[in-house]
Protein backbone atom coordinates (compact mmCIF):
# COMPACT_ATOMS: atom_id res chain seq x y z
CA UNK A 1 0.00 0.00 0.00
CA UNK A 2 1.48 3.35 -1.00
CA UNK A 3 1.82 6.10 1.57
CA UNK A 4 -1.23 8.32 1.97
CA UNK A 5 -3.13 9.96 4.83
CA UNK A 6 -5.64 7.81 6.70
CA UNK A 7 -8.21 10.59 7.01
CA UNK A 8 -8.54 13.84 5.06
CA UNK A 9 -10.79 16.86 5.36
CA UNK A 10 -10.99 17.38 1.58
CA UNK A 11 -10.55 14.78 -1.16
CA UNK A 12 -8.97 17.11 -3.72
CA UNK A 13 -6.60 20.05 -3.42
CA UNK A 14 -5.43 22.84 -5.68
CA UNK A 15 -1.91 22.64 -7.07
CA UNK A 16 -0.42 25.46 -5.02
CA UNK A 17 3.09 26.91 -5.20
CA UNK A 18 6.17 25.94 -3.26
CA UNK A 19 7.53 29.18 -1.91
CA UNK A 20 10.53 29.77 0.31
CA UNK A 21 13.17 27.59 1.86
CA UNK A 22 12.96 24.83 4.45
CA UNK A 23 13.07 26.39 7.90
CA UNK A 24 12.17 23.20 9.69
CA UNK A 25 12.69 19.55 8.90
CA UNK A 26 16.09 20.57 7.51
CA UNK A 27 18.42 18.99 10.08
CA UNK A 28 19.57 15.43 10.71
CA UNK A 29 17.44 14.71 13.79
CA UNK A 30 16.95 10.95 14.12
CA UNK A 31 19.84 9.14 12.45
CA UNK A 32 23.47 9.93 11.88
CA UNK A 33 23.43 10.62 8.13
CA UNK A 34 20.82 12.19 5.91
CA UNK A 35 19.74 12.95 2.36
CA UNK A 36 18.86 16.61 1.90
CA UNK A 37 16.92 18.09 -0.97
CA UNK A 38 18.64 20.86 -2.93
CA UNK A 39 15.58 21.80 -4.97
CA UNK A 40 11.91 22.36 -4.27
CA UNK A 41 9.35 20.03 -5.83
CA UNK A 42 6.85 17.24 -5.44
CA UNK A 43 7.92 13.75 -4.41
CA UNK A 44 5.29 11.11 -5.06
CA UNK A 45 4.38 8.36 -2.62
CA UNK A 46 5.83 5.82 -5.06
CA UNK A 47 9.17 7.64 -5.21
CA UNK A 48 9.32 7.79 -1.42
CA UNK A 49 8.55 4.08 -1.20
CA UNK A 50 11.14 3.31 -3.90
CA UNK A 51 13.74 5.22 -1.90
CA UNK A 52 12.86 3.39 1.30
CA UNK A 53 13.03 0.01 -0.45
CA UNK A 54 16.39 0.90 -2.06
CA UNK A 55 17.90 1.85 1.32
CA UNK A 56 16.49 -1.17 3.18
CA UNK A 57 17.65 -3.51 0.42
CA UNK A 58 21.17 -2.10 0.41
CA UNK A 59 21.47 -2.23 4.20
CA UNK A 60 20.30 -5.89 4.34
CA UNK A 61 17.90 -4.86 7.12
CA UNK A 62 20.73 -3.48 9.25
CA UNK A 63 20.67 -0.02 10.78
CA UNK A 64 17.65 2.26 10.83
CA UNK A 65 16.03 4.03 7.92
CA UNK A 66 13.97 7.13 8.74
CA UNK A 67 11.62 8.63 6.16
CA UNK A 68 11.27 12.31 7.06
CA UNK A 69 8.61 13.26 4.50
CA UNK A 70 5.00 12.24 3.98
CA UNK A 71 2.73 12.67 0.95
CA UNK A 72 -0.12 14.82 2.28
CA UNK A 73 -1.21 16.35 -1.03
CA UNK A 74 -3.58 14.58 -3.45
CA UNK A 75 -3.00 15.15 -7.18
CA UNK A 76 -5.97 14.63 -9.44
CA UNK A 77 -6.09 14.01 -13.17
CA UNK A 78 -8.70 13.47 -15.83
CA UNK A 79 -8.96 10.11 -17.60
CA UNK A 80 -7.62 9.83 -21.16
CA UNK A 81 -9.87 10.80 -24.08
CA UNK A 82 -12.21 12.76 -21.84
CA UNK A 83 -13.69 16.07 -22.95
CA UNK A 84 -12.84 19.12 -20.91
CA UNK A 85 -15.28 20.23 -18.24
CA UNK A 86 -17.50 18.03 -16.08
CA UNK A 87 -15.56 18.98 -12.99
CA UNK A 88 -12.19 18.21 -11.51
CA UNK A 89 -10.69 14.77 -12.08
CA UNK A 90 -10.34 12.11 -9.43
CA UNK A 91 -7.27 11.89 -7.14
CA UNK A 92 -4.62 9.77 -8.87
CA UNK A 93 -1.66 9.86 -6.53
CA UNK A 94 -0.25 11.57 -3.45
CA UNK A 95 2.80 13.82 -3.18
CA UNK A 96 4.97 15.43 -0.53
CA UNK A 97 5.79 19.09 -1.15
CA UNK A 98 9.51 19.61 -0.67
CA UNK A 99 11.34 22.85 -0.13
CA UNK A 100 15.04 23.47 -0.72
CA UNK A 101 16.84 22.06 2.33
CA UNK A 102 14.22 19.52 3.42
CA UNK A 103 15.69 16.36 4.94
CA UNK A 104 14.21 13.46 2.96
CA UNK A 105 15.73 10.33 4.50
CA UNK A 106 17.99 9.57 7.43
CA UNK A 107 20.10 6.54 8.30
CA UNK A 108 21.50 5.46 11.64
CA UNK A 109 23.42 2.54 13.10
CA UNK A 110 25.67 2.00 10.06
CA UNK A 111 29.15 3.07 8.97
CA UNK A 112 29.53 6.25 6.97
CA UNK A 113 30.60 4.57 3.73
CA UNK A 114 27.64 2.17 3.92
CA UNK A 115 25.26 5.06 4.61
CA UNK A 116 26.74 7.05 1.75
CA UNK A 117 26.30 4.18 -0.71
CA UNK A 118 22.75 3.52 0.47
CA UNK A 119 21.77 7.18 0.18
CA UNK A 120 23.30 7.44 -3.31
CA UNK A 121 20.87 4.72 -4.33
CA UNK A 122 18.00 6.54 -2.65
CA UNK A 123 18.99 9.80 -4.34
CA UNK A 124 18.74 8.13 -7.74
CA UNK A 125 15.05 7.44 -7.02
CA UNK A 126 14.33 11.07 -6.17
CA UNK A 127 13.07 13.61 -8.71
CA UNK A 128 15.25 16.38 -7.26
CA UNK A 129 18.96 17.02 -6.70
CA UNK A 130 19.98 15.78 -3.27
CA UNK A 131 23.09 15.77 -1.15
CA UNK A 132 24.54 13.58 1.60
CA UNK A 133 24.82 15.23 5.02
CA UNK A 134 26.07 14.20 8.46
CA UNK A 135 24.69 15.07 11.87
CA UNK A 136 26.39 18.03 13.54
CA UNK A 137 27.59 17.00 16.99
CA UNK A 138 28.89 20.35 18.19
CA UNK A 139 27.42 23.80 17.86
CA UNK B 1 39.88 10.39 26.00
CA UNK B 2 37.49 13.34 25.95
CA UNK B 3 39.05 16.57 24.76
CA UNK B 4 38.28 19.97 26.13
CA UNK B 5 36.94 22.38 23.51
CA UNK B 6 39.74 24.10 21.65
CA UNK B 7 41.25 27.30 22.91
CA UNK B 8 39.19 30.41 22.64
CA UNK B 9 39.10 31.89 19.17
CA UNK B 10 39.83 35.61 18.93
CA UNK B 11 37.50 37.56 16.67
CA UNK B 12 37.10 41.19 15.73
CA UNK B 13 33.61 42.48 16.38
CA UNK B 14 31.91 45.58 15.05
CA UNK B 15 29.02 47.26 16.75
CA UNK B 16 25.86 47.19 14.62
CA UNK B 17 24.15 50.46 13.77
CA UNK B 18 20.70 48.97 13.77
CA UNK B 19 18.74 45.77 13.92
CA UNK B 20 16.23 44.04 11.68
CA UNK B 21 15.97 41.72 8.74
CA UNK B 22 17.17 44.18 6.08
CA UNK B 23 20.29 45.24 7.95
CA UNK B 24 21.07 41.65 8.91
CA UNK B 25 20.81 40.55 5.29
CA UNK B 26 23.06 43.41 4.22
CA UNK B 27 25.63 42.30 6.78
CA UNK B 28 25.51 38.70 5.57
CA UNK B 29 26.02 39.90 2.00
CA UNK B 30 29.25 41.57 3.19
CA UNK B 31 30.48 38.30 4.69
CA UNK B 32 29.62 39.14 8.28
CA UNK B 33 27.37 37.38 10.80
CA UNK B 34 24.99 39.34 13.04
CA UNK B 35 25.22 38.46 16.71
CA UNK B 36 23.78 39.49 20.03
CA UNK B 37 25.51 39.57 23.42
CA UNK B 38 23.57 39.34 26.67
CA UNK B 39 23.88 38.11 30.24
CA UNK B 40 25.21 39.14 33.65
CA UNK B 41 22.34 41.60 34.06
CA UNK B 42 23.79 44.06 31.56
CA UNK B 43 22.11 45.62 28.56
CA UNK B 44 22.12 43.40 25.46
CA UNK B 45 24.41 44.55 22.66
CA UNK B 46 24.25 43.83 18.96
CA UNK B 47 27.40 43.26 16.96
CA UNK B 48 28.65 41.58 13.82
CA UNK B 49 31.50 39.12 13.33
CA UNK B 50 33.48 37.94 10.33
CA UNK B 51 31.77 34.86 8.87
CA UNK B 52 35.01 33.10 7.91
CA UNK B 53 36.46 33.51 11.39
CA UNK B 54 33.23 32.28 12.99
CA UNK B 55 33.12 29.20 10.75
CA UNK B 56 36.79 28.43 11.43
CA UNK B 57 36.19 28.76 15.17
CA UNK B 58 33.13 26.51 15.13
CA UNK B 59 34.88 23.93 12.96
CA UNK B 60 37.69 23.76 15.49
CA UNK B 61 35.13 23.08 18.20
CA UNK B 62 35.30 26.45 19.94
CA UNK B 63 32.77 27.00 22.73
CA UNK B 64 33.87 30.51 23.59
CA UNK B 65 34.88 33.50 21.46
CA UNK B 66 37.15 36.30 22.57
CA UNK B 67 35.75 39.34 20.83
CA UNK B 68 37.81 42.48 20.35
CA UNK B 69 35.54 45.48 20.05
CA UNK B 70 36.23 49.14 20.63
CA UNK B 71 39.69 48.44 22.04
CA UNK B 72 38.32 46.00 24.61
CA UNK B 73 38.62 42.22 24.65
CA UNK B 74 35.79 40.19 26.20
CA UNK B 75 35.15 36.47 26.59
CA UNK B 76 31.77 35.22 25.43
CA UNK B 77 30.20 31.80 25.62
CA UNK B 78 28.48 30.68 22.42
CA UNK B 79 24.91 30.08 23.52
CA UNK B 80 23.28 29.31 20.20
CA UNK B 81 24.17 29.24 16.52
CA UNK B 82 21.45 29.60 13.89
CA UNK B 83 22.17 28.08 10.51
CA UNK B 84 20.70 28.72 7.07
CA UNK B 85 18.10 26.48 5.41
CA UNK B 86 20.78 24.04 4.18
CA UNK B 87 22.14 23.82 7.73
CA UNK B 88 25.64 24.83 6.60
CA UNK B 89 26.28 28.54 7.04
CA UNK B 90 25.80 30.36 10.37
CA UNK B 91 23.35 33.25 10.02
CA UNK B 92 23.17 34.44 13.63
CA UNK B 93 24.97 33.93 16.94
CA UNK B 94 23.81 34.28 20.51
CA UNK B 95 26.71 35.04 22.85
CA UNK B 96 26.59 35.35 26.63
CA UNK B 97 28.94 37.18 28.94
CA UNK B 98 30.84 34.73 31.16
CA UNK B 99 33.75 34.45 33.53
CA UNK B 100 36.10 31.63 32.66
CA UNK B 101 35.65 30.28 36.20
CA UNK B 102 31.88 30.33 36.03
CA UNK B 103 29.88 27.09 36.12
CA UNK B 104 27.58 26.82 33.11
CA UNK B 105 25.10 24.32 31.69
CA UNK B 106 25.72 23.40 28.06
CA UNK B 107 24.74 20.67 25.64
CA UNK B 108 27.56 18.43 24.44
CA UNK B 109 27.29 16.08 21.47
CA UNK B 110 27.83 12.34 21.76
CA UNK B 111 29.65 10.58 18.94
CA UNK B 112 29.79 6.83 19.47
CA UNK B 113 33.17 5.22 18.82
CA UNK B 114 33.73 1.70 17.51
CA UNK B 115 31.46 -1.09 16.34
CA UNK B 116 29.58 -3.00 19.05
CA UNK B 117 30.34 -6.71 19.31
CA UNK B 118 26.57 -7.29 19.24
CA UNK B 119 26.52 -6.02 15.66
CA UNK B 120 28.52 -9.07 14.59
CA UNK B 121 25.84 -11.26 16.21
CA UNK B 122 23.14 -9.66 14.12
CA UNK B 123 22.25 -6.80 16.45
CA UNK B 124 21.34 -3.26 15.41
CA UNK B 125 22.83 -0.25 17.17
CA UNK B 126 20.34 2.44 18.22
CA UNK B 127 21.49 5.82 19.52
CA UNK B 128 18.74 7.28 21.69
CA UNK B 129 20.41 10.49 22.79
CA UNK B 130 22.48 12.61 20.42
CA UNK B 131 23.64 15.18 22.99
CA UNK B 132 23.45 15.60 26.75
CA UNK B 133 23.34 18.53 29.09
CA UNK B 134 26.39 18.91 31.33
CA UNK B 135 27.43 21.29 34.08
CA UNK B 136 31.03 22.42 34.17
CA UNK B 137 33.37 25.38 34.24
CA UNK B 138 33.54 27.40 31.04
CA UNK B 139 37.21 26.49 30.66
CA UNK B 140 36.43 22.77 30.90
CA UNK B 141 33.59 22.35 28.42
CA UNK B 142 34.27 19.11 26.49
CA UNK B 143 34.21 19.36 22.71
CA UNK B 144 32.31 16.12 22.01
CA UNK B 145 31.96 12.95 24.05
CA UNK B 146 33.29 9.82 22.34
CA UNK B 147 32.16 6.80 24.38
CA UNK B 148 33.60 3.45 23.28
CA UNK B 149 30.84 0.96 22.49
CA UNK B 150 32.83 -2.06 21.29
CA UNK B 151 31.82 -4.09 24.36
CA UNK B 152 28.06 -3.70 23.84
CA UNK B 153 26.38 -7.02 23.15
CA UNK B 154 22.84 -7.68 21.92
CA UNK B 155 20.33 -6.42 24.48
CA UNK B 156 22.91 -4.30 26.30
CA UNK B 157 22.82 -0.55 26.71
CA UNK B 158 25.18 2.33 27.31
CA UNK B 159 23.81 4.46 30.13
CA UNK B 160 24.57 8.02 31.19
CA UNK B 161 26.37 6.69 34.27
CA UNK B 162 28.69 4.65 31.98
CA UNK B 163 30.01 7.80 30.31
CA UNK B 164 33.57 8.70 31.20
CA UNK B 165 33.18 12.42 31.69
CA UNK B 166 36.25 14.61 32.10
CA UNK B 167 37.08 15.85 35.58
CA UNK B 168 34.81 18.64 36.73
CA UNK B 169 32.08 17.80 34.24
CA UNK B 170 28.73 16.54 35.55
CA UNK B 171 25.80 15.25 33.52
CA UNK B 172 22.41 16.62 34.54
CA UNK B 173 20.46 13.72 32.99
CA UNK B 174 19.19 10.74 34.97
CA UNK B 175 22.16 8.32 35.36
CA UNK B 176 19.94 5.43 34.25
CA UNK B 177 19.01 7.16 30.97
CA UNK B 178 19.96 5.09 27.92
CA UNK B 179 22.31 6.66 25.40
CA UNK B 180 22.70 3.75 23.01
CA UNK B 181 21.65 0.14 22.88
CA UNK B 182 22.04 -2.88 20.64
CA UNK B 183 18.81 -4.66 19.80
CA UNK B 184 18.23 -7.93 18.03
CA UNK B 185 17.19 -7.69 14.43
CA UNK B 186 13.39 -7.81 14.23
CA UNK B 187 11.66 -10.55 12.31
CA UNK B 188 10.56 -9.46 8.85
CA UNK B 189 7.10 -7.94 8.97
CA UNK B 190 4.82 -6.88 6.15
CA UNK B 191 5.21 -3.22 6.97
CA UNK B 192 8.99 -3.32 6.92
CA UNK B 193 9.03 -5.43 3.81
CA UNK B 194 11.78 -4.62 1.36
CA UNK B 195 9.46 -4.95 -1.57
CA UNK B 196 7.10 -2.11 -2.22
CA UNK B 197 3.54 -3.24 -2.83
CA UNK B 198 1.57 -2.10 -5.82
CA UNK B 199 -1.93 -0.72 -5.78
CA UNK B 200 -2.88 2.61 -4.29
CA UNK B 201 -6.47 2.81 -5.34
CA UNK B 202 -7.98 3.04 -1.85
CA UNK B 203 -9.03 6.52 -0.79
CA UNK B 204 -8.63 7.99 2.69
CA UNK B 205 -11.60 8.47 4.95
CA UNK B 206 -13.28 11.91 4.91
CA UNK B 207 -13.31 13.83 8.18
CA UNK B 208 -16.70 15.07 9.36
CA UNK B 209 -18.62 14.01 6.24
CA UNK B 210 -21.45 11.48 6.24
CA UNK B 211 -21.27 9.35 3.13
CA UNK B 212 -24.35 10.27 1.10
CA UNK B 213 -23.66 7.71 -1.60
CA UNK B 214 -24.61 5.02 0.87
CA UNK B 215 -28.11 6.44 0.75
CA UNK B 216 -28.68 7.74 -2.77
CA UNK B 217 -25.70 6.40 -4.72
CA UNK B 218 -24.19 9.85 -5.44
CA UNK B 219 -20.60 10.66 -4.65
CA UNK B 220 -20.01 13.88 -2.75
CA UNK B 221 -17.96 16.71 -4.22
CA UNK B 222 -14.92 18.11 -2.64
Amino acid sequence: MALMPKRVKWRKSQRGKIRGLATRGNKVSFGEYGLQSMEPGWITARQIEAGRVAATHYLHREGNVYVRIFPHKPVSSKPLETRMGKGKGDPEFWVACIREGTMLFELGGVEENVARNALVRVASKMPCRCRFVKRRHGL
Amino acid sequence: METVAKKTTVLKGERRNGVGTRLSRALRAEGRVPAVVYGHGETPETLSLNLHDVVMGLTRGARTFEVEMGGQKNQFLIKEVQYDHMDTTPIHLDLTRVDMNECVTVRVGIELRGTPKGAADGGILDQHVADIEVECLVSKIPETLHPLITELGVGESLLVKDLELPEGVKATLDPEERIASVRAKAAESDEDSEEGEEGDSAEPERIGRVRKDDEDGKSDKG
